[in-house]
């Protein structure tokens, strides 16, 4: 299992390794920093400019291949993903919005699984009738409803949840007050920040969670291993929590793997809106800024993401379907 | 259960009634005892009335042998007793297990039956088993649902003793193996041993073999068996095929169309029949031990729908006896004078029977067909199809992304035959064996395979361009097994039939004319060209299949299991379609096909495979009168022949395990892992075939022949591989069973 396990994360780290490089590549040869550069006021000279970006370790004169080189050396050697055009240091910038958005999208794909895979387990035990249809009626409303419209929705809610009450519970923007001692204070302005983002994008989520899982379910309460089941002695229901719903994980787990991706590719729409400045947010300005490292780094961070995502869906498929510990 | 349900004869029938079902139920030991039951399902089409008044008594030991097509109402009966029919059923009547109602008791309370005194084993064996629990799991939960107190050692030891008593090889290790490391065989002996685990009384079996190839059926057949032995239970063993219950029931249902339209005991039912149904049912099923050459009894029509109450004998509308007396109401299910509790449900059943009853002449079955090669010599026919040789190897490769080849499947390993005109050469073997393979290879006719395949004189080692794969492929077409899934259900029958014929060039009024004559040549009415597929039933989609091969006049059609998708009933008249074309038309034939009734009736040649290679050749009544190939041997021995006293008697070779993986193929005879003979052979002999591989060679003419004739006797039609063909078959292999065991009451 460890092995298999290991072998998974070898073959990830090529992929990470290959596709960080050729988004080097890429960015590399159709970023120009230079050229946002030259339309500042006073205009720079061409050779201040140069001079400048040489500094920041993004000569425009060397090769692609020469600054390939570079770039990988300074990760290799010192862990370092180089500079900004304004000069930031990518390792800082980064180390802060990674923490941001991390922050952000843990607690929601954690309640997204448990409530969605919760809600599709009870809609399915209660086929067609009335809650059943009213949750899986909403699973389909989000997963239509286009995220940031759903956002901009939640935010509304909690905007009128202030109003009504006349005091302000609930922060729609931002992580944190500023200046906060540490302390209880900090922990409940701690939680009036996360509570809209993390309730908005659960409610969003679980949609599609719920929907699969229902139907995965139903799809194995007539399937013949419960027919057997009930002709030991079982009844239906004890048949079904004891044989099919654990086969019913299967696909669930699976998917794991995409969804984590998902919610992270699809976040800087919620970054964006709850002004939370996380990584997100920064690939979108680090193309509008010709920023080639910062691009480079977001396209490394998301390939870890999906590697994260596939390698916790091989967990947990493994843990509901022992099948595939044992080859 | 559905609240509809009935609680036996007390809620929903009235007091007359209710005497009547207690009458009915009255004085028996039955362990099992079925009065009047009926099932009917709520469908979005309305009513349908699947189980019409299904009566039996099952005493203690006996088995009960439920017969008929699919869609007769076997399986519903069965989950009607086990209290597992979905809650839209409504079910009435009276199930009572030693006197105790089953009917109307709640789901809860049949668990207390279910699995302890009642048991059950299904069809599918593949997905029967909880695939994420190991069989040692599901074994136990059996036993640990009624019996909560037993300790976990004593479960485990019984679980261990119950995959030995089913014979899996090393029960104590195998408990942790997960279902799908099991073979559907192996699968379906775990199915046996869970049913058996708290030693029931009575044991349902649904279709139990249906899945399984012959030699594995033989295998699950004789667990089967043992079980009851062991058990004592009574057997409820329902099949369409009535070779299987031949066997081993005492006593015979026969259904149709959710009634029973005849009962009794074993024998009166297959020598005395008095239903036309069953005559026509023993009828439609071609014997794999019998040599003479009769046409099958073909059933025309199809089973009634469910949906409308019938007015009449439901068999009417395909019975050759109908009359208008039939047509006065249903008749009952009554005894036949003469019989042993012998019952049926036909007005004439009394004139049906004695000697000079013939169902060919009742069901007039169509005459022996005789082609004009059939007289000329086989030498001197021209060849249609030859193989010289032919491999296919697959490699097998291990690793996501590193692929590592880690050996070699030889799914086909030299074959060589020939077919010549006029002629049915037949291909058998178990599924796995290499046929399909085979198919496939001779269809894909490119010049790089390994080994030479000869069609209408074009060497595939010449077809380098479009125009000789295009004559090669006019010389051949091909029949699949599945009807529904072959023939495109956007498409008439009109558009099916004039594709081929426009890609050779035809113009349309010739179109017009060759698939009227097509519809004709096959049975069907010329007018219903312009329906659509799914209007038809499975044996007339099967005739659609066979008029669109025969379009362009091929000279060798290829049949992949061409019958093995149809009803018994159905299948009859298009076995005897084939046959007639093939004498008219003069078509060769080659078949594939896993039920050796039927390549037995309609080949004049047969091959048997074995791991990719011929084990056996020949003439087919040579080879099946006189098998020389151990291998040939237990697979004829495997099949059962509906005939209840040649089977209580017959001594059969069951041969053990699966067929192994072509990978660890041994090095000399292929077969030497299951061989019978091999398993009895003394050492020094058993070095030969693990080291030499058998040729296939001809068998010596006796040498009393050879000592009459005074010129040499050139050799028969028959060769086969195998070193010892004379060799003592291993007594382990070998079953007869007690005639005492099945003697019927
Ligand atoms: N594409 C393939 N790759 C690997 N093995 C194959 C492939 N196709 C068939 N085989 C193997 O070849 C053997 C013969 O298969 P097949 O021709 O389907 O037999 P049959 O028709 O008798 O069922 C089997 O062991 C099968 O697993
Ligand atoms: S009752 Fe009439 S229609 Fe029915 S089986 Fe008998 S003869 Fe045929
Ligand atoms: S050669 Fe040997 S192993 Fe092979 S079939 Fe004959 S007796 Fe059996
Ligand atoms: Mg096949």
């Amino acid at each position: 299992m460890l092995k298999y396990l290991a072998r998974r994360g070898i073959t990830y780290l090529v992929m990470i390794f290959l596709t960080t490089s050729a988004g080097y590549f890429l960015a590399v040869s159709t970023l120009k920093p230079a050229l946002l550069e030259q339309e500042r006021i006073p205009r720079p000279t061409p050779e201040q400019v140069a001079t400048s970006m040489r500094l920041k370790g993004l000569d425009p004169e060397l090769s692609p291949w020469e600054r390939y080189v570079e770039w990988l050396t300074a990760i290799v050697t010192r862990w370092d993903w180089g500079r900004s055009p304004n000069g930031a240091f990518i390792n800082a910038e980064f180390g802060d919005r990674v923490w941001i958005s991390t922050r952000l999208f843990l607690a929601s794909i954690i309640l997204t699984l448990i409530i969605g895979v919760a809600l599709g387990v009870y809609s399915a035990a209660r086929q067609y009738k009335f809650q059943d249809r009213v949750i899986t009626s909403y699973s389909y409303l989000a997963y239509i409803v286009p995220a940031p419209i759903a956002y901009f929705l939640v935010q509304l809610g909690a905007i009128n949840i202030n109003e009504t009450v006349g005091q302000r519970i609930f922060f729609v923007t931002g992580i944190s007050t500023p200046g906060m001692e540490p302390g209880w204070e900090q922990f409940v302005d701690m939680l009036a920040h996360y509570a809209v983002p993390t309730i908005a994008i659960t409610l969003v989520g679980w949609g599609s969670y719920q929907i699969a899982q229902r139907q995965y379910l139903l799809d194995n309460v007539n399937a013949d291993f419960v027919r057997t089941a009930r002709a030991k002695g079982l009844t239906r229901n004890q048949a079904i929590t004891r044989h099919a719903l654990r086969v019913s994980f299967i696909p669930v787990a699976q998917s794991i793997a995409f969804t984590i991706p998902a919610i992270f590719a699809g976040g800087f729409f919620a970054e964006k809106i709850f002004a939370w400045p996380g990584v997100g947010s920064w690939s979108i300005d680090a193309i509008s800024l010709q920023d080639v490292n910062a691009a480079t780094a977001t396209l490394a961070y998301g390939s870890v993401i999906f590697a994260l995502g596939a390698i916790l869906a091989d967990f947990a498929t493994t843990l509901v379907d022992p099948r595939v510990r044992v080859q | 259960m559905s609240s509809e349900t009935t609680a036996g004869p007390a809620e929903s029938t009235g007091p007359v009634e209710r005497l009547h079902i207690a009458g009915l139920h009255a004085a028996t030991d039955a362990v099992l005892s079925v009065r009047d039951l009926n099932v009917r399902f709520n469908t979005e089409n309305g009513v349908v009335h699947a189980v019409r008044g299904v009566d039996f008594d099952l005493l203690p030991g006996k088995t009960l042998g439920i017969v008929g097509e699919s869609g007769s109402g076997k399986s519903v009966t069965s989950l009607a007793i086990m209290g597992l029919l979905p809650a839209t059923a409504e079910i009435s009547g009276s199930v009572r297990l030693k006197g105790r109602e089953l009917l109307g008791l709640s789901d809860k309370a049949m668990c207390e039956y279910r699995g302890n005194e009642l048991a059950m084993v299904f069809q599918d064996p593949l997905s029967s088993l909880t695939p994420v629990y190991t069989v040692g799991t599901q074994i136990t939960e059996a036993l640990t649902i009624h019996n909560p107190t037993m300790s976990r050692q004593a479960k485990e030891a019984r679980a261990v003793e119950l995959l030995a008593m089913v014979g899996i090889p090393s029960p104590k290790d195998r408990l942790r193996a997960f279902p799908h490391e099991f073979s559907g065989g192996m699968r379906q002996r775990v199915m046996i041993a869970i049913a058996i685990a708290n030693n029931p009384r009575v044991l349902i079996a649904d279709e139990p073999t249906t899945a399984l190839d012959v030699t594995i059926q033989a295998q699950v057949l004789e667990v089967l068996h043992r079980a009851q032995e062991e058990t004592g239970a009574a057997v409820v063993m329902i099949t369409h095929d009535l070779g299987v219950v031949a066997g081993m029931a005492d006593e015979i249902m026969v259904m149709y169309a959710g009634k029973p339209v005849e009962t009794g005991e074993v024998d009166e039912i297959y020598y005395n029949p008095r239903m036309p149904y069953t005559m026509g049912l023993l009828g439609a099923v071609p014997r794999v031990d019998v040599a003479e050459k009769t046409s099958l009894v073909p059933i025309e029509g199809m089973p009634p729908n469910l949906l409308h109450q019938p007015t009449g004998c439901s068999f009417a509308p395909r019975c050759p006896l109908v009359s208008d007396a039939c047509l006065a109401g249903e008749p009952a299910l009554a005894p036949v004078a003469g019989g042993v509790q012998h019952r049926a449900a036909c007005i004439k059943a009394e004139s049906l029977g004695g000697a000079d009853v013939d169902v060919q002449d009742v069901f007039a079955a169509p005459p022996v067909p005789v082609s004009r090669f059939d007289s000329i010599p086989r030498t001197e026919r021209s060849t249609v199809l030859q193989l010289k040789d032919v491999r296919k190897h697959f490699p097998l490769t291990r690793g996501a992304l590193f692929k590592r080849r880690i050996g070699t499947v030889k799914a086909v390993d030299g074959l060589s035959f020939d077919i010549r005109e006029g002629e049915c050469f037949s291909i058998v073997g178990e599924s796995g064996s290499g046929k399909t393979t085979t198919l496939l290879e001779i269809m894909e006719f490119h010049k790089d395979q390994d080994g030479e395949v000869v069609i209408g004189g074009i060497s595939n080692k010449q077809a380098v361009d479009a125009k000789t794969k295009s004559a090669m492929r006019r010389e051949l077409q091909m029949v699949f097994q599945d009807p529904t899934g072959a023939l495109d259900p956007r498409f008439t029958v009109y558009e099916v039939l004039a594709e081929p014929l426009q890609n050779v060039g035809m113009d349309r009024p010739a179109i017009r004319k060759r698939i009227m004559e097509l519809m004709k040549l096959v049975g069907l009415q010329p007018d219903h060209v312009n329906r659509f597929p799914n209007q038809f039933s499975g044996g007339q989609r099967q005739r659609i299949g066979i008029a669109r091969a025969l379009a362009v006049n091929p000279k060798l059609v290829v049949l992949d299991e061409p019958v093995s998708a149809l009803d018994v009933s159905v299948q009859a008249g298009v076995i005897n379609l084939l046959d007639k074309l093939r004498a008219e038309l003069g078509l060769s034939y080659l078949l594939v096909a896993h039920d050796l009734s039927v390549v037995r009736h309609i080949s004049n040649r047969v091959a048997v495979m074995y791991l990719g290679k011929i084990v056996e050749i020949g003439e087919v009544d040579r080879v099946f009168d006189n098998p020389r190939h151990p291998y040939t041997r237990a697979l004829l021995s495997a099949i059962p022949v509906p005939d209840p006293q040649l089977e209580r008697t017959r001594e059969r070779i069951i041969l053990q395990g699966d067929l192994p993986s072509p990978l660890d193929a041994p090095k000399g005879c292929n077969f030497a892992t299951r061989c019978p003979v091999f398993a009895a052979l003394p050492p020094a002999k058993q070095e030969k075939c693990l080291t030499l591989e058998p040729p296939l060679e001809p068998v010596a003419p006796s040498a009393a022949t050879q000592a009459l004739e005074a010129a040499p006797v050139p050799s028969p039609d028959q060769r086969f591989a195998c070193f010892f063909p004379d060799g003592e078959l291993d007594e382990d292999m070998l079953v007869v069973h007690e005639p005492a065991d099945h003697h019927a009451p």
